[in-house]
């Protein structure tokens, strides 16, 4: 088990150094330049050039690339443009807010999702299979940012529900120990942040929910119904043993393997798709933040973020694999 | 323990409504309290970006001088609602006839927020710290205005900082500082009126004279003083009180020692929303409490739903520029005057652009000195466009249009739109237009270099000078527009060294007759951004420069 998770971690590193190439070309591939981003659009030739001196863009490719490498294996991601900070602290400051939307969304999705496809396989071909079927469907066809719409317009507009947007309302204050609200309000007893945090979650989880509890309902169902066709199926029910055991201990366990990959990868995917839902919710995350970053042009910013996304989704493609070859001795032995 | 895992997804599921069911009941509750019915009710505010950095000096952008402007005085200021420079923490002014010498009379009983008196010694001690910033400060991201205004600093770390203007600040007496620069330059006394140039108080520039910016170009890190609550000392109506980075909310409270009128919201909350859609919503849904940067198409419909929707009076201008290098055929005046008469600029401002737009004569709206009424105009005429093109031997002209793709500007909402209005213009004339589109990101460096020959851009003014437009554009070879005029040029540069106010503004009258005699580009509009307010909010007298004071403001 550890040699195989040795060598999955140690092929991490071509991937991370090809994303590094992927991403530099990109850089020098700009438009227009750095020198255009970081300075006021009235801002003379002359002072153009000098900063592009003074930012070694001059220099031959290969030596730009490795500075650029140090630079990121050292932890330094360069600095907003905009706000004038470091883009990983940046990232720091406001990975906590999208890492509890994503966490809320994928909760609903899996909480759903799972049950829900069971239960339409096991009740296939019944009004159950048909509307969790259906539903997934359009839930998949349902643009999240409208979906987001949507909810917004209806639950926090009309019916005033849920607030429309931020993180927590405006001036409550709270103390602040991890960047995690729900998890600091827990912690340090402040009821009425940990509910705050809570209602602000809800319809932007539910928005960004609505593709994987889509993905989840009808991999499970599908995965569900080629299992209770195996062999071994059959075989147990075939012996007597107890209905739940077969269902449980054989049919979930094994159906769950596609769907553990999926959950990994929708994961991954929630960080991206938190950038719609983000800026529809005015939600503070990385989201809504490289949403920003785009409009003003903060280079630095979407590298940056583009670097650390795509790290944390093949760091969750790893933990995948991992949980996988839990599941399946077979992979560990390929 | 497998049969306990079966469980879970129905526990999670009860978990998660029981949760969403609390969550509701509180949301309810927190709304409850809104409407502003409580005078200690924060008042929110949506800007479309997050503030960078408490010290006004170190950015050039609009987001942080919002709020910088609401802690931070300066010496001159905008009138309340209009474009006028008058007396800020100087009661009023005086400069020598050279316009070299500037003598400020500071108001009586300013305190800083820490308690500071404001004196001429204060002031000096804020100049004399800007002109003598180095290292990383001397990049001109972290003082860009600075270098724009007074040139360089007291030792220039980089060659191609340009010499300072700046000379010194005397304390003439406790209330009378004189600030000397080396020549006249028609900046000021508009300058002296810049958000970046808010005056702290002398125990704060104590506190952080040993912060430095730190890093290099293109990275740099600016001192923690500016980043974090706690330090910084202005004047004005609000102190800061928190800035919550996690949440891009700076928090601003009443500062009950204000010189002037107490601010009407004993607490202000600064919030970015960057999506215009988002920003409208949240005032719908009263989570905010005003926002600015109305999309033109939402005016109507919110000032239907009863909220307040002030416009601006316009201080921006949109322009259709001719690139003389790019495409030789507009290099002959005919052509470009034939181009002008060709485009119904009134159907644009009509169907386009927000309700109090209007056709530009010339590169700046009316509301500044210097506008010319007697400036050659392009009326809409398709047949004499015709004609005209015939003969300058220019009937099958082809040219490449350019515009952006991704962005709505004060000046230039639904840029796609407009282009459409001016194609089939030109088209009907017979001119075939090559339609080009970049993203912003790409759009500004193609036209700054002269890579289109023709296409849409436009400016906001700074402050209230003639020359912050046509300066900008029309004071030597320009790239943007790829024509010489030296007499042009040089009358230029003249003028707005000239220390003769109305001189001045004639020979700024002559610059705008000669610039549209030789039609660098057409200037199409001007027209006035919109900002919102909730229903119960007594709205700031707004301003066309964007410098709204929030003080004027309080809850019905």
């Amino acid at each position: 088990m550890l040699r195989f998770i040795v060598r999955r971690v140690l092929q991490l590193i071509p991937t991370l150094v090809g994303l590094s190439i992927l991403l530099f070309v990109w850089l020098q591939r700009l438009p227009g330049g750095p020198e255009y981003a970081l300075l006021p659009d009235d801002a003379t030739d002359q002072q153009r050039a000098s900063l592009r001196r003074s930012l070694g863009l001059d220099e031959p490719l290969t030596v730009q690339y490795l500075s650029f490498l140090r630079r990121i294996l050292q932890g330094d991601l360069g600095t907003s443009i905009t706000t004038g900070r470091p883009v990983l602290e940046e990232f720091l400051t406001r990975f906590p807010a999208t890492f509890e939307l994503a966490v809320s969304a994928m909760l609903i999705a899996v909480a759903v999702g799972l049950p829900l496809g069971y239960l339409a396989a096991r009740r296939r071909g019944t009004v159950l299979d048909f509307a969790a079927v259906g539903g997934s469907l359009v839930g998949i066809c349902t643009p999240v940012f409208f979906l987001a719409f949507i909810l917004k317009v209806v639950f926090a507009e009309r019916l005033g529900m849920f607030p429309s947007a931020f993180r927590l309302s405006p001036g409550l204050s709270r103390t602040n120990l991890s960047g995690f609200a729900v998890l600091d309000g827990l912690r340090t007893g402040e009821w009425d942040v940990v509910a705050d945090a809570l209602a602000h979650l809800v319809l932007p989880g539910l928005a960004l929910a609505s593709i994987p509890l889509a993905v989840i309902v009808r991999m499970t169902r599908a995965s569900v119904l080629e299992v209770l066709e195996e062999d071994y199926v059959r075989t147990a029910d075939a012996k007597g043993l107890h209905r739940n055991t077969v269902r449980t201990r054989h049919v979930m366990r094994n159906a769950m393997l596609p769907v553990v990959t999926a959950i990994g990868l929708l994961t991954g995917s929630l960080f991206a798709g938190a950038v719609l839902t983000e800026s529809v919710f005015a939600f503070p995350g990385i989201g809504s933040f490289i949403y920003a970053a785009t409009q003003d042009r903060d280079y630095p910013v979407l590298t940056g973020f583009i670097l650390i996304i795509a790290t944390v989704y093949v760091f969750i493609n790893l933990l995948v694999d991992i949980s996988y070859s839990l599941l399946d001795p077979r992979v560990r032995a390929q | 323990m497998l049969r306990k895992s079966s469980r879970k997804p129905i526990a999670l599921l009860a978990a998660a409504t029981s949760l969403a069911l609390v969550a509701t009941a509180c949301a309810e509750s927190t709304r409850e309290g809104g409407g502003g019915a409580d005078a200690s009710e924060p008042f929110v505010f949506a800007a479309a970006g997050s503030i960078s950095t408490l010290d006004p000096f170190l950015t050039s952008d609009g987001e942080t001088y919002r709020y910088s402007r609401q802690v931070f005085e300066t010496l001159l200021r905008h009138e309340s609602g209009g474009s006028e420079i008058v007396g800020g923490l100087a009661e009023d002014w005086e400069q020598s006839e050279d316009g070299t010498e500037w003598t400020f009379h500071l108001r009586e009983n300013v305190q800083f927020h820490d308690g500071d008196p404001l004196d001429a010694e204060a002031v000096c001690a804020n100049f004399d710290r800007w002109h003598n910033l180095t290292g990383g400060y001397q990049s001109s991201n972290n003082s860009y205005y600075w270098q724009s205004v007074f040139g360089g600093f007291a030792e220039n770390e980089d060659e191609d900082i340009p010499d300072s203007r700046y000379v010194s600040c005397e304390a003439q007496d406790e209330l009378t500082p004189v600030i000397t620069i080396t020549e006249y330059s028609s900046i000021f006394p508009g300058g002296f009126s810049l958000a970046a140039f808010g005056l702290m108080s002398p125990s704060t520039l104590e506190a952080i004279a040993d912060q430095e910016v730190t890093g290099e170009e293109g990275n740099f890190t600016l001192p923690e003083y500016s980043q974090v609550a706690g330090t910084v000392a202005g004047t004005g109506p609000f102190t800061v009180e928190e800035w919550d980075q996690d949440q891009d909310e700076v928090t601003l409270q009443r500062f009950d020692d204000y010189w002037g009128e107490p601010a009407g919201f004993e607490t202000m909350i600064l919030r970015a929303i960057p999506d215009e859609t988002a920003r409208r919503q949240a005032l719908e849904a009263g989570d905010i409490h005003g926002y600015d940067l109305v999309a033109p198409a939402d005016v109507e419909p919110l000032e239907a739903a009863g909220f307040q929707v002030p416009t601006r009076d316009v201080f921006n201008v949109l322009y259709m520029a001719y690139q003389q290098e790019a495409n030789e055929a507009l290099a002959d005046l005919e052509v470009r005057q034939a181009l002008a008469h060709a485009v119904d600029r009134q159907r644009i401002v009509d169907t386009i652009l927000p309700a109090g737009g209007e056709v530009a004569t010339q590169f700046h709206p009316d509301t500044l000195d210097g506008w010319s009424p007697d400036v050659q105009t392009y009326d809409y005429d398709p047949e004499l466009a015709e004609e005209m093109l015939a003969d300058a031997g220019q009937e099958d002209l082809t040219v490449e249009f350019c515009y952006p793709s991704d962005v709505t500007r004060p000046y230039m909402p639904a840029p796609r739109d407009i282009f459409d209005v001016i194609s089939a213009d030109l088209e009907a004339v017979g001119v075939t237009v090559e339609p080009v589109t970049y993203e912003w990101a790409d759009y500004i460096p193609r036209t700054n270099s002269g890579e289109c020959p023709m296409y849409l851009l436009g400016w906001t003014g700074d402050y209230n000078d003639a020359y912050n437009f046509i300066g900008t554009w029309f004071s030597g070879y320009n790239s943007e527009f790829g024509f010489r005029d030296e007499d042009l040029f040089e009358a230029m540069e003249e003028a707005s060294g000239n220390p003769d106010d109305a001189e001045r503004t004639a020979a700024y009258q002559e610059l705008n007759n000669q610039i549209m005699d030789i039609l660098p580009g057409l200037p199409i509009s001007s027209s006035p951004p919109s900002i919102a307010f909730a229903e119960n909010v007594n709205p700031p007298a707004v301003s066309p420069l964007t410098q709204e004071n929030f003080s004027e403001a309080s809850w019905k």
